[in-house]
């Protein structure tokens, strides 16, 4: 057996990640490790599922057939397994399945937390906020926020004085919507580092001091100098007029809002070019065409106006960041207590919580020192003890904070000296394009060299480049672009490229018999960009020839356009795998969240006007429902009995009716606007606003499929493979435009050193560490791009067609660009089959596709195939499901609300139960009934029961029942429960009391059915109410009496006994 | 584990038939019919409620063969055995909980660093409840194997890792039962362990029947035990006699039997479906229901995974299946929990947004028609309250009473008011019986009717609730009202209603059921690994290798008695269909239960391959389609309109229409502060004060300018929202007085210019295209030298613009303007998009001669760009061509005209966009005449 190494693999696009993972974790299967004792870790739920569906599928094949059985042995390095060894190990897998920990690092960490409440702080259990639920919980709180109206507390007071900061310059007047973008935008951020001073702290950013001394004497004096200066200066009459331009505006600019005119601008961009010239005390600065020299006192007044206008732009931007930090402080307060507290929490808070050394504290009020710390480490000890091997997928895409999670655990196995432990990850920096969601593809480096610079070959490092997936022509496309070092290094000089080049390896089709064709095409407008879309795809005709097709683009909302357009123009099959608001997108839906608004809000005349225009109109007039006051008065019923499902379905079902006989698509959606609002109700809330919003968010994604061309995101599309692929959005500006908002700038360890809410940029360019800083920003964002480009030039099998407008005279730094310079300016004819759109550059074979026989449309076979039902002959009736009737429920007549609830809770069910089972004790009244029952009950009886059993058992009216029959055998049956089926229903319940009469033969002759009533009565109108209301019951009782003796009906004699006011009522004449 | 005696016998029913009609021929043995069957000495044990009711519905149906009726035995599923015989001196629930919160609130937490390694982030009742309801569950574990935490270090065995925890956990124990003590009371947990070791005599009964139960309480075993002494016990086993190794003496399947059987699913491949989510499996199902003329008579259904079950209700009914969930209806899913709800909502903050989800409440509804008699419409209740929100954004219920002006919204909110004291005046219970009656007293309760019928039957439900509340409450007094009616509340929600079942409707049986289902065709949905068997991984408290240790139920355990049911289930009746889901409804991937790779190992690599496959399409994807058009009322246009609504026609005619001629006007249920329109209402009646005090319209004075636009601003704000502001107010109020601010230096700055202010909010009518248009204008001013005079308009939007900007454009993408809209600029085709200032100018030139010029003061958002912006090269041909526009959008209107609409507004600014999917026109199925 051989060694058992650490290892970290890169594999290239379509080079077989999954395949080296799961080899990998059959080679430590063969190595007999227990399947419970492997970690292996995904990153989305889907990848987790296919990920152990070919470990089985796998050991399964090789388990069957020996030929793949030993090419699996030898890929694995076990040489001498065979057949039968993978099938004992697919058996101890499956046998073991549930106890098997493989699935998403966020599962990983719930579960953690799920089995550690105590130690971090929980009580017991926790929720898990999905993502809708996790936005109804903010506005919640922000509601909450809203509403408070008393004096202002101190907390309330600084948060609006924050809100000020934070929104300097822009009087806002909505604060709703300003705050959710903060959240939006800022909240991430503010987890991760809560701490005041991270925030606008010039200490922080400018640790040497900061170049632009913060508003040093007043800006009017500085103004006046520089005027002064300029009026001995050798100027022209433009000149002049440009400057005194700039000076009278300057007067009007404050900092944090954009510069008054054009000519402070240009002055301002202008000076800063000769910046250091100008400290230097002399400068050529460009002033209306013309070279003008800055000194002496020019240079020395002009440096002092400019260092106060960015001094003072900056500070104010600190401030502003400070507002920020304020403003999230105070959500967060509430936030935590009404929310995480209350134990719900989100995927990354349960992340957050996990980190160990408490850097945040979540959910304690301080991060619990020692304790704390002790308590975090007890759970990664007992968690250790039973993982020997960790396997990481997708491993660029691993957070800096997921990896804090699981930094000491992967050490423990790392630092393992008796080689039985084991620690292996694949992925691909080259596809690193979720850095915007915390993905750290440096980590990979990073980790590798940690503990290979402490011993070497600790782990091995091992790349694939042998492309499973793309033909030869295509791979030379990809190498042509990104193997290119010269141009990359020309449009991304610095970090990006060099990053780029360190990752890159050329690549190598390992199909090299699978024809194709790659190509860069030409079209002069997004319009022309999608028809020449449409045109390739009517030519290559690719679901007729059974391959699979994807359009992609870079965002949901071009997906969807162009999917409507290949659709509507093109005349061919084509989704948008894009997630789809089905509550909204349709006219039913429309119709029906308009209708639940009009009722909710009568005042509402847009959405009963909107729903008078649809087929509701009739729906609500057939119902009895013309105007707003009948609507409101059902509608609202309605929810509040049945629940949003149910009335969404009511309506819904209602509109169906009158829909196209061939309209499948609606009857679609109005299947899931049902499931929709089932899962609303779920979440227990009864706000219709709340179910407003929920419905309109809500979002199915749309259903893969093999018999359509497939348009979706760049970012979608990564994991997956298809024939044909086309690429026709790939235009925009400049690559290397950072994100917006706020600069965060992290220490080597990614803990936050300090944010800031970056001035335009003209005001840092010239400042070394924002400079410095927005240079790494820009290049991290010049590499995500990078890798967006290979992700999708890399999901084909055998075809690719990239559509790119022609760079012409744009200087833009683009894709476009990009793709020229790699591949070529010239433009040509580019044949592909029948067609020849211009182009630039093209591999591989025009006629491929023709070689590629049609094959029939795979229409059929994925669909689910029925169940039939079960054959005639095999179906014996009558079996045992008869609905229940239970003479009790079958009460008739009404209830007063008021007795519904009694005045200390107790109303009259409790008491009645009490009374009914004094009374079941009694046999006879033998003279010492009553002294029994007042004896035989222990101490916690009810009182006022006893009373009343005592007063019922004494009444001379009742003798009747309870006196022993004279001469006459009798038996008396006391709460005795009966089944019976009676006209083909199945009726179970118990009689009080029946007293059965035997004449001296033992032959029955009569029988009376007493049913006890605690009903409260007061007047001879109660009575007769409580006579209707019983009278169908105690006839049932009378039917069963006389099926279990065969007595005739007018044998049997049914009463109800009031025990409140001590009277026997025959019911023979009521229940005719 | 437990002995059994000489007088436990097993029985074994074979597979050949179902279990049920053989039980009931087992238990009538002898009866021959002529008086009536009776059971009533036999106390038979069944696995579940649902599996007694079945018994006894068979018994019925056996003995109606005869004519007869039956007397049942008596029928109890092994929990409730071992509640028979406890005292009344137990804890409820309710002690129980609260035992322990005052436990976890009264102790020295570093005293049991075991348990509690950190404090909690705050130690406050909510906190202590969590962990009280864990607590509480895992005791409830525990004594299923008769055991307290007490003795789990004692059970555990010797290498016991956590037994510190346990003997601390054993402490707290003690501590809680101290508690109860002292109230007389008994812990639940330790009163069943006792009962279950009882040996005293049942009542009346003469034999006990243990009927295909194959996972009994551990403690219900002793108890029978114990009776064995004295009675016989009889075991049913469904099983043939040739399976007999496999089962113990009480008829529990044996782990090192089951997890080695091969389990015999014929036709595999048929039988065995897999389906990709939840929703494919619940349509699966429902397609097959849907295939019988009456289900219930031939299939059988089982539900393994709770999250098919709402899902197949839904599919079923929409295919006119009744279903019936015999677990009940939860208590959640009611009308008196929707109500408890707000009420809670109630006790704890009176806020408006509270009092607006009780004002839509039916039953505070029907108690103010009770209360405010015929004249209450709730239509209109219901809009006066949304329009006291949007006028005045009251906080809460006090500030809303204060803004209250009609009449049924201040009777309503009294009535609000008296029942939140009602909810509040005396203790929990007293209060709690109070409201509910004051919001009750007047309704009539038809028991007919299903809905009354239901509301009677959770109402005693909760007053169950409430008297064990109160109960408790005189034991632990600790909590506030408010927290009382929490507690209350989580407890009445856990609780199930129990319903009939609707004829022929098809019964959604748990797992567990189904051994016990007759029906000839079972499928059986969300056979899933986790589920089926089901397995408990994880456990803070109990992992599975300390339960293995302790005797409890463990994953093997499950497995066997799962993988025994199936078998059984498979075995008897000609047809079981298992239906598995490869995801669940969020995406999580699922996996096929264990128990259907129960084959011989030569055919585990197909199964394996057949089961990992993957998932069949439900349908294919349907292209989008419209189901309609939408139809609006043809109304006839307006005589008269306001200048602002020409500007709504340039945009879009047919909006126009809908705004203007319909009258459509949404209301924002969630306003909590200042709209675009109120921000800029406020901020014009306090600038409108400048021209109104001559003092003020000479002031060149900004600091004072200030003073009185800020003062007059905040006298504004208070006339509309009080003195008592909202934070968003607060904020906005800021954002208009530093507007304000900015706005009074230039004034004072435009004064000391020479322009003075002539008139303000100056009305007018003119006619144009035989309509009446109408306005006011803010602001006319003249200049003191020169005489000039000038037309101001305050514009508060966002970003300034200038007046050019705003009242013309370039055509919109894919706009043919209409010919008087149009005109030419510099060679260039615009079109106009705003007629304000023409009109105003036209307005006043057919009153004076003066030159007059227009202009926009605006308050935009950044300070910087405070400032009058005028329309310096506003021509004669510039106004020709607005007049004309004028003219044309006015004779457009009166004809009619309101078509085409315009395609390019972006949706999130148009507050009609819910009304068009792909396109407006494309929406609309005719246009108005
Ligand atoms: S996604 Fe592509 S590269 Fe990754 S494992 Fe699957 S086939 Fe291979």
């Amino acid at each position: 057996m051989n060694a058992l190494h650490h290892e970290m693999i890169l594999a290239s696009a379509g080079s077989g990640k999954t395949y080296a993972l799961t080899n990998r974790f059959v080679a430590l299967l063969a190595r007999g490790a227990q399947p419970e004792r492997i970690v292996a870790l995904t990153f989305t739920r889907k990848a987790a599922g296919e990920f152990f569906d070919e470990i089985l599928t796998k050991l399964a094949t090789a388990a069957r057939e020996p030929g793949y059985a030993q090419k699996l042995a030898a890929e694995i390095g076990h040489l001498d397994l065979g057949p039968a060894d993978f099938l004992r190990m697919l058996r101890a897998l499956v046998s073991g399945m549930h106890r098997l920990r493989l699935g998403t690092l966020d599962g990983f960490f719930a579960r953690i937390v799920r089995s550690f409440p105590m130690e971090l702080g929980l009580a017991g259990e926790f929720e898990l906020l999905e993502e809708h639920a996790a936005r109804l919980e903010r506005q919640r709180v922000l509601r909450r926020i809203f509403a408070d109206a008393l004096e202002l507390s101190a907390a309330q007071r600084e948060f609006v004085e924050a809100f000020k900061r934070a929104t300097f310059g822009t009087e806002e007047k909505r604060l709703g919507p300003r705050l959710e973008a903060f959240l939006d935008d800022y909240q991430d951020v503010y987890l991760t580092a809560p701490g005041a001073e991270q925030w606008g702290e010039s200490a922080r950013i400018w640790p040497d001091g900061c170049a632009w001394r913060f508003v040093e004497g007043s800006t009017p004096d500085g103004i006046a100098a520089l005027r002064t200066a300029l009026s001995g200066a050798a100027l022209n009459d433009g000149q002049r007029a440009r400057w005194e331009v700039f000076l009278n505006a300057l007067a009007d600019w404050a900092p944090g809002v954009p510069l008054p005119s054009a000519s402070v601008d240009y002055i301002l961009k202008n000076a800063l070019d000769v910046w250091l010239g100008i400290c230097a005390g002399r400068a050529e600065m460009v002033v209306e065409r013309r070279k003008f020299i800055v000194e002496g006192e020019v240079a020395a007044a002009l440096r002092r106006v400019i260092t106060q206008m960015v001094g003072s732009e900056l500070q104010r931007h600190l401030a502003t960041t400070q507002g920020i930090h304020s403003v999230l402080r105070s959500y967060e307060m509430v936030y935590h207590e009404r929310v995480r507290r209350a134990g719900k929490l989100t995927f990354s808070d349960v992340q957050r919580l996990l980190v160990p050394g408490g850097q945040v504290p979540l959910l304690a009020q301080d991060s619990g020192g020692a304790e704390a710390e002790e308590s975090r480490l007890t759970i990664d000890y007992r968690l250790d003890g039973g993982i020997d091997h960790w396997l990481f997928d997708e491993f660029q895409d691993t957070s800096y904070g997921q990896w804090l999670v699981l930094r000491n655990l992967v050490d423990e196995a790392l630092q393992d000296a008796s080689g039985a432990r084991s620690f292996f990850c694949v992925g691909d920096v080259k596809q690193a394009i979720y850095t915007w969601r915390q993905g750290d593809h440096r980590l990979f480096r990073e980790i590798f060299n940690h503990y290979n610079g402490a011993m070497a070959g600790k782990i091995i490092e091992r790349h694939l480049v042998d492309s499973f997936r793309s033909g030869p022509a295509l791979i030379e496309m990809v190498n042509a672009v990104f193997g290119n070092q010269t141009v990359l290094k020309t449009m991304f000089p610095g970090e990006a490229s060099e990053m780029w080049a360190r990752e890159w390896r050329r690549h190598v089709s390992a199909v090299p018999q699978r024809t194709g064709q790659a190509a860069l095409l030409h079209a002069p407008n997004e319009m022309e960009r999608w028809i020449l879309v449409s045109e390739l795809l009517k030519e290559l005709r690719p679901l007729e020839r059974g391959l699979s097709c994807a359009v992609l683009v870079q965002t949901n909302e071009i997906a969807r356009d162009l999917a409507e357009f290949l659709r509507k123009d093109g005349a061919m099959p084509a989704v948008a795998e894009s997630d789809l608001h089905v509550c909204i997108d349709n006219p039913l839906g429309a119709a029906v969240l308009a209708l639940l608004q009009a009722a909710a809000h009568p005042g509402d005349t847009l959405a009963w006007e909107q729903v008078q225009m649809t087929p509701l109109r009739v729906v609500l007039l057939a119902e009895g429902i013309g105007a707003p006051e009948t609507l409101s008065e059902r509608v609202l019923g309605q929810i509040h009995t049945n629940g949003f499902e149910w009335v969404v379905e009511f309506w819904l079902r209602k509109l169906e009716a009158g829909l196209g006989g061939d309209d499948a698509f609606s009857r679609e959606r109005s299947g899931q606007m049902v499931r929709a609002a089932a899962e609303f109700d779920e979440t227990g809330s009864n706000d219709v606003s709340e179910f407003g919003e929920f419905m309109e968010r809500y979002v199915v994604r749309d259903v893969e499929t093999p018999t359509a061309v497939r348009v979706m995101t760049v970012h979608k599309s990564k994991g997956l493979g298809f024939d044909v692929v086309l690429l026709p959005d790939l235009e925009g500006k400049k690559l290397a435009q950072a994100r917006d908002g706020l600069a965060v700038h992290k220490n080597a360890d990614r803990s936050v050193d300090w944010v800031l809410e970056l001035p335009p940029k003209l005001f840092w360019r010239q400042d070394e560490v924002l400079a410095r800083h927005m240079e790494v920003a820009e290049a991290e964002t010049c590499y995500e791009k990078l890798a967006l480009l290979y992700v999708a030039m890399t999901r084909a099998k055998r075809a690719m067609y990239v559509i790119t407008q022609a760079v012409g005279s744009s200087k833009s730094q683009n894709y476009p660009r990009l793709l020229g310079n790699a591949l070529g300016f010239e433009t040509k004819k580019i044949q592909v089959g029948r067609i020849a759109p211009e182009g630039t550059w093209s591999s591989g074979d025009p006629e491929w596709h023709e070689e590629v026989k049609t094959a029939p449309a795979r229409s059929e076979d994925p669909l689910i195939a029925r169940i039939p039902p079960l054959e005639p002959r095999l179906i014996q009736i009558p079996r045992t499901g008869h609905p229940i009737r239970r003479p009790t429920s079958e009460t008739k007549g009404f209830v007063r609300g008021g007795h519904l609830f009694g005045v200390d809770g107790s109303a009259g069910v409790d008491f009645g139960s009490a009374v009914h089972a004094l009374l079941a004790t009694v046999e006879w009244d033998d003279g010492m009934a009553a002294f029994t029952l007042a004896r035989g009950k222990g101490s916690s009886m009810n009182d006022a029961a006893l009373a009343e059993a005592l007063a019922c058992l004494t009444a001379p009216e009742l003798a009747i029942v309870w006196n022993r029959p004279i001469n006459a055998m009798s038996e008396v049956w006391r709460e005795r429960a009966f089944e019976v089926v009676l006209d083909g229903t199945w009726i179970s319940g118990v009689f009080d009391r029946v007293i059965v009469v035997h004449d001296t033969s033992g032959k029955v002759v009569r029988a009376s059915v007493f049913d006890f009533k605690t009903d409260h009565v007061e007047d001879e109108t109660d009575i007769w109410n409580a006579r209707v209301r019983h009278s169908v019951q105690i006839a049932t009782y009378c039917r069963v009496v006389s099926v279990l003796t065969g007595l005739a009906l007018d044998a049997i004699e049914g009463k109800m006994v009031l025990t409140g006011p001590c009277r026997v009522v025959s019911m023979r004449s009521a229940s005719g | 584990m437990v002995p059994a005696s000489a007088n436990v016998r097993r029985h074994f029913l074979s597979w050949e038939r179902p279990l049920l009609p053989q039980a009931v021929s087992w238990l009538v043995a002898g009866w021959e019919g002529g008086h009536p069957l009776d059971l009533s000495r036999t106390l038979v044990i069944v696995p579940t409620r649902q599996s007694g009711r079945r018994l006894r519905e068979a018994l019925a149906i056996f003995a109606a063969t005869k004519n007869q009726a039956a007397f049942p035995p008596r029928v109890l599923t092994p929990d409730t055995l071992i509640s028979l015989s406890l005292g009344s001196d137990v804890a409820s629930r309710s002690d129980a909980l609260l035992a322990w919160i005052e436990v976890f609130l009264t102790i020295e937490l570093p005293a049991f660093r075991e348990v509690f390694p950190i404090d909690p982030p705050a130690r406050n009742f909510a906190w202590a409840c969590g962990v009280a309801h864990s607590f509480i569950r895992l005791q409830a574990t525990l004594a299923e194997g008769g055991l307290t935490f007490a003795e789990v270090p004692f059970n555990a065995g010797d290498t016991f890792v956590e037994a510190a925890r346990w003997v601390q956990l054993g402490a707290l124990e003690r501590l809680y039962e101290r508690h109860l003590a002292e109230h007389g009371l008994k812990a639940p947990q330790a009163a069943r362990i006792e009962a279950a070791r009882g040996s005293a005599a049942l009542a009346g009964i003469e034999r006990i029947v243990l009927c295909a139960t194959p996972d009994p309480l551990p403690l219900a075993l002793q108890y029978l035990s114990a009776q064995a002494a004295s009675l016989p016990v009889e075991i049913l086993v469904f099983a043939p006699a040739a399976e007999g190794i496999g089962f113990d003496d009480w008829g529990r399947p044996r782990s090192e039997y089951w997890s080695q059987r091969e389990i015999e699913l014929p036709d595999f491949k048929k039988r065995v479906h897999l389906c990709a989510h939840p929703a494919a499996q619940a349509e699966q199902v429902a397609v097959l229901a849907g295939a019988y003329p009456n289900p219930p008579d031939v299939l059988g259904v089982g539900v393994a995974d709770p999250e098919v079950l709402p899902l197949l209700t839904t599919a079923l009914r929409r295919r006119e299946v009744p279903s019936f969930n015999p677990e009940g209806r939860s208590r959640r899913q009611e009308s008196l929990f929707r109500l408890l709800k707000v009420l809670v909502d109630l006790v704890r903050e009176p806020t408006f947004a509270v009092v607006q989800l009780l004002a839509l409440c039916p039953d505070f509804l029907a108690l103010l028609c009770a209360r405010l008699g015929n004249k209450f419409s709730v239509a209109k209740w219901l809009a006066e309250l949304d329009e006291l929100r949007a006028r005045h954004l009251p906080g809460d219920l006090a500030a809303a009473r204060h803004h209250a002006r009609d009449e049924s919204v201040i009777a309503g909110l009294a009535i609000v008011e008296e029942l939140r004291g009602q909810l509040l005046a005396r203790d929990f219970a007293t209060s709690a019986a109070a409201a509910l009656r004051l919001l009750f007293a007047d309704r009539r309760l038809d028991l007919a009717e299903g809905t009354d019928a239901q509301l009677v039957e959770a109402a005693s439900a909760w007053n169950e609730v409430v008297r064990e509340c109160a109960a408790a409450g005189a034991h632990f007094p600790r909590l506030t009202t408010a927290e009382w009616w929490e507690f209350a509340l989580r407890l009445y929600a856990g609780g199930f209603a129990t319903e009939e079942k609707p004829l022929r409707a098809l019964e959604l049986q748990g797992w567990l059921e189904l051994l016990w289902e007759d029906a000839p065709h079972l499928a059986i949905a969300g056979m899933n690994d986790g589920r089926v068997p089901e397995s408990v991984s994880g456990d803070a408290y109990l992992p599975e290798a300390l339960r293995t240790r302790l005797g409890l139920k463990n994953n093997e355990a499950r497995f066997a008695r799962d993988g025994y049911i199936l078998q059984a289930v498979v075995s008897c009746r000609p047809r079981t269909d298992c239906l598995f889901g490869k995801t669940s409804t969020a995406g999580e991937p699922l996996r096929p239960s264990r128990l259907l790779l129960r084959c011989r190992d030569e055919a585990l690599p197909d199964q394996v391959a057949f089961l990992f496959r993957a998932a069949p399409l439900v349908q294919p994807n349907f292209p989008w389609r419209r189901a309609w058009k939408l139809q609006p009322r043809s109304v006839p246009p307006p005589q008269r309109i306001r200048v602002t609504a020409l500007r709504d026609y340039l945009q879009c005619p047919f909006r126009f229409y809908l705004r203007h001629v319909l009258r459509m006007e949404s209301v924002k249920p969630g306003k909590t502060e200042l709209d675009a329109m109120d921000f800029g209402t406020l901020c014009h009646s306090a600038l409108e004060q400048i021209g109104k005090q001559p003092a003020l319209r000479d002031c060149t004075d900004p600091v004072w300018l200030r003073e009185v636009l800020v003062n007059e601003f905040d006298r504004a704000v208070r006339g509309r929202f009080g003195t008592r502001l909202t934070l968003p107010l607060v904020v906005q109020g800021e954002s208009a007085r530093q507007r304000l601010a900015k706005a009074a230096e230039i004034q004072a700055r435009e004064r000391a210019a020479g322009w003075i202010i002539e008139a303000v909010e100056t009305p007018f009518e003119i006619e144009i295209g035989g309509m009446i248009v109408r306005g006011k204008i803010d602001r006319i001013e003249r200049h003191g030298e020169t005489g000039a005079r000038r037309v101001l308009d305050y514009k508060t939007s966002d970003k300034a613009s200038t007046p050019a900007a705003a009242h013309f454009n370039r055509p919109r993408r894919g706009e043919t303007p209409a010919e008087w809209a149009r005109f030419e600029m510099d060679g260039r085709l615009r079109v106009w998009t705003d007629l304000q200032l023409p009109l105003y100018l036209h307005a006043l030139s057919l009153k004076s001669n003066d030159v007059m010029t227009g202009g926009y003061f605006n308050l935009p958002k950044a300070a910087g760009e405070t400032g009058i912006a005028l329309w310096e090269d506003y021509s004669p041909g510039l106004k020709t061509a607005a007049l004309r526009c004028a003219e044309g959008v006015c004779t457009a209107i009166r004809a009619g005209e309101f078509w085409p609409p315009n395609e390019t507004l972006n949706p999130e600014y148009d507050e009609f966009a819910a009304l068009f999917h792909h396109g407006v026109a494309a929406s609309i199925a005719k246009v108005a005449e």
